[in-house]
């Protein structure tokens, strides 16, 4: 089971079944100790962050690059996709895929929000044209 | 009786691509077809999940969206298709 972790000289917090080795905010070796999540959620409210449509635009953008995709050239298709995502944040509380739906099984539901794990869909894997089931991301040709 | 069901999502780039081979079938083929998007209405969202079931081992064991369920012989598919395999299934 995935736990909180913090790391005892910069307040960095990791959520996962193993503490980070070496953290990677402050390099410190070995400085992680087990917290609840609710001390978590209290040292991670001290930043407050908002991701709106044109920086996750752009996050994804860093996140393609590298990576063995591309974010789709079709600028039209791009823009309904993150409208979608971002009225499903407002309407349902995450940005879950717009071609899917959610069963209301919240572990389930957690393989829907975008990015996805997409590398594995069927519309991907071992194919050349390869890309996510909504056709955000395509693989990257080697010309390309 | 058979019912006709496409689930849809208003931003699915796929649904937006079948929606207008829906529609011709629909006046073409005097096809009765139900047009439920799920995203914005929980009942319709609702409705699909009811069908979880029937439509998740025809469609990678998720609900994706366009789903089309025939309701009376649970013929499902999801994603886009050519028109002459629509109204195949639409007919069949
Ligand atoms: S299929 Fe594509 S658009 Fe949908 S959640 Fe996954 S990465 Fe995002």
């Amino acid at each position: 089971m995935k736990k909180y972790w913090r790391c005892h000289v910069c307040n960095d917090i990791h959520f996962g079944t193993k503490s980070p080795k070496i953290c990677p905010t402050c390099l410190q070796g070995n400085a992680y100790v087990e917290v609840s999540s609710c001390e978590a959620l209290n040292v991670m409210s001290v930043t407050e962050s908002h991701v709106d449509k044109d920086a996750f635009a752009k996050a994804i953008q860093v996140f393609a690059a590298a990576g063995e995709f591309q974010i789709n050239p079709d600028q039209e298709r791009v823009a309904l996709l993150l409208e979608g995502m971002f009225n499903n944040e407002n309407n349902h509380g995450l940005k879950y895929c717009p071609c899917r739906m959610i069963e209301k099984d919240f572990e389930k539901d957690l393989t829907l929000v975008c990015p996805c794990n997409f590398l594995t869909h069927d519309s991907y894997k071992d194919k050349e044209n390869g890309e996510c089931w909504c056709g955000l991301f395509k693989k990257r040709r080697h010309h390309e | 009786m058979n019912r006709l069901i496409m689930f849809h999502g208003r931003e699915c780039p796929h649904c937006k691509k079948m929606m207008p081979l829906v529609d011709k079938m629909i006046e073409e083929e005097e096809v009765e077809l139900e047009k439920l998007e799920v995203w914005h209405n929980e009942k319709n969202a609702d409705a699909m999940r009811s069908y979880r079931d029937i439509i998740t081992p025809k469609c990678g064991g998720q609900l994706r969206v366009p789903s089309f369920l025939n309701t009376e012989t649970k013929d499902v598919f999801c994603g886009e298709v050519e028109y002459e395999e629509l109204v195949d299934w639409a007919k069949r």
